[in-house]
């Protein structure tokens, strides 16, 4: 019993250490994965939000793409689009957040491949946009390319994946 | 009549309704039977909820129901078959019914699918339907997947030519 005790004893100290060392030393895919639940959590809003909160989250938002990203929408039933640099993804987010009154962003399906210079990184997911009063949640398959700049894991790319040709 | 040796050994009524009167038999049935669970809904049938109008009237908003992964283990996806098509993995699924096989020609003319120019029968579509669209040709490993409502116009529609690999399986219900 003493022997079973000390067992489970150590297996529990292995776990914490395990998960200790997680969080103070997580890989990169763990850091891409807090980006891109950054992300999500960032571009969702409330009808509840004041004008200073959404310019709050406009900013922070402009903030997780590189200088020079891209992004290139072009889901069903709506006009493809690309927008090119900060400056333009900030103005679409500004105009997003005064058309829509409420947006939800959630990700699914998340697979994260890291490059083996742990510079750049790749990801797909399904991305779930419910928006305004809709009670359709849209969902696209979408792609990001993120890049590591001065230790941390920027946008550099976003597009959406044609899953019907 | 019973002894006072057989009183001594009967378990105690609550233990009999929840645990059994044999607790290591009840314990291996309970772990057998969250294999049976976890192994049926994680990889045979995964259970669904439908979102959406483009499948109605076959499927409704809010439906409850199973998508069977092993429906095309054996044999290829058939015409009329109400599929599952993955977007980036299995949380967020289409559910399309198939009118076009690899190879074959698509056209919409006044509303009607037309398979390398014959007529398709489709009595699922009970909506009225306006389409016109120009031929959409499938090559050996795309198969054509529309919705039963469209009612709505050809571009509002999500439908599409859907590579055979993402294909999760048949609608099991």
């Amino acid at each position: 019993m003493k022997k079973v005790f000390r067992l489970l004893l150590l297996l529990a100290g292995l776990g914490l250490g395990y998960w200790l060392w997680g969080l103070c030393c997580p890989s990169p895919e763990k850091l891409v994965q807090r980006q891109m639940a950054r992300l999500a959590t960032t571009a969702t809003f409330t009808t509840h939000d004041s004008n200073i909160s959404r310019a709050l989250k406009i900013s922070h938002l402009t903030g997780m793409f590189t200088v020079d990203a891209q992004v290139s929408l072009d889901a069903s039933g709506e006009t493809a689009r690309t927008l090119n640099g900060r400056d333009e993804i900030r103005d679409a987010a500004r105009s997003g957040l005064t058309m829509l009154s409420a947006l939800k962003l959630e990700f699914s399906d998340v697979s994260i491949r890291v490059a083996p210079d742990k510079l750049t990184a790749d990801v797909n997911c399904t991305t779930r946009v419910l928006m305004g009063g809709s009670r359709d949640m849209r969902a696209e398959e979408m792609h990001f390319q993120l890049r590591k700049i001065d230790g941390s894991w920027l946008i550099s790319r976003a597009e959406t994946v044609k899953t019907l040709t | 009549m019973l002894s006072a040796n057989d009183q001594a050994v009967q378990p105690h009524w609550l233990q009999v309704a929840f645990i059994g009167r044999r607790p290591k038999a009840t314990l291996i049935r309970i772990l057998a039977l969250v294999t049976f669970c976890f192994v049926t809904f994680k990889y045979v049938l995964l259970p669904i909820r439908i979102e959406g109008i483009s499948m109605q009237p076959t499927l409704h908003d809010g439906e409850f129901d199973c998508v069977n992964c092993l429906a095309y283990r054996w044999h290829e996806p058939q015409r009329g078959d109400i599929v599952s098509v993955r977007l980036a993995g299995p949380h967020v699924m289409l559910m399309k019914r198939i009118i076009a096989l690899p190879g074959e020609t698509l056209t919409f003319h006044e509303g009607h699918a037309y398979i390398d120019g014959k007529r398709l029968a489709e009595p699922y579509v009970k909506f009225e339907c306006d389409w016109e669209h120009g031929p959409i040709v499938c090559s050996n490993n795309q198969y054509y997947v529309v919705g039963d409502n469209r009612s709505m116009p050809f571009e509002f529609h999500t439908q599409g030519r859907a590579e055979r690999d993402r294909i999760v399986g048949k609608l099991f219900l």
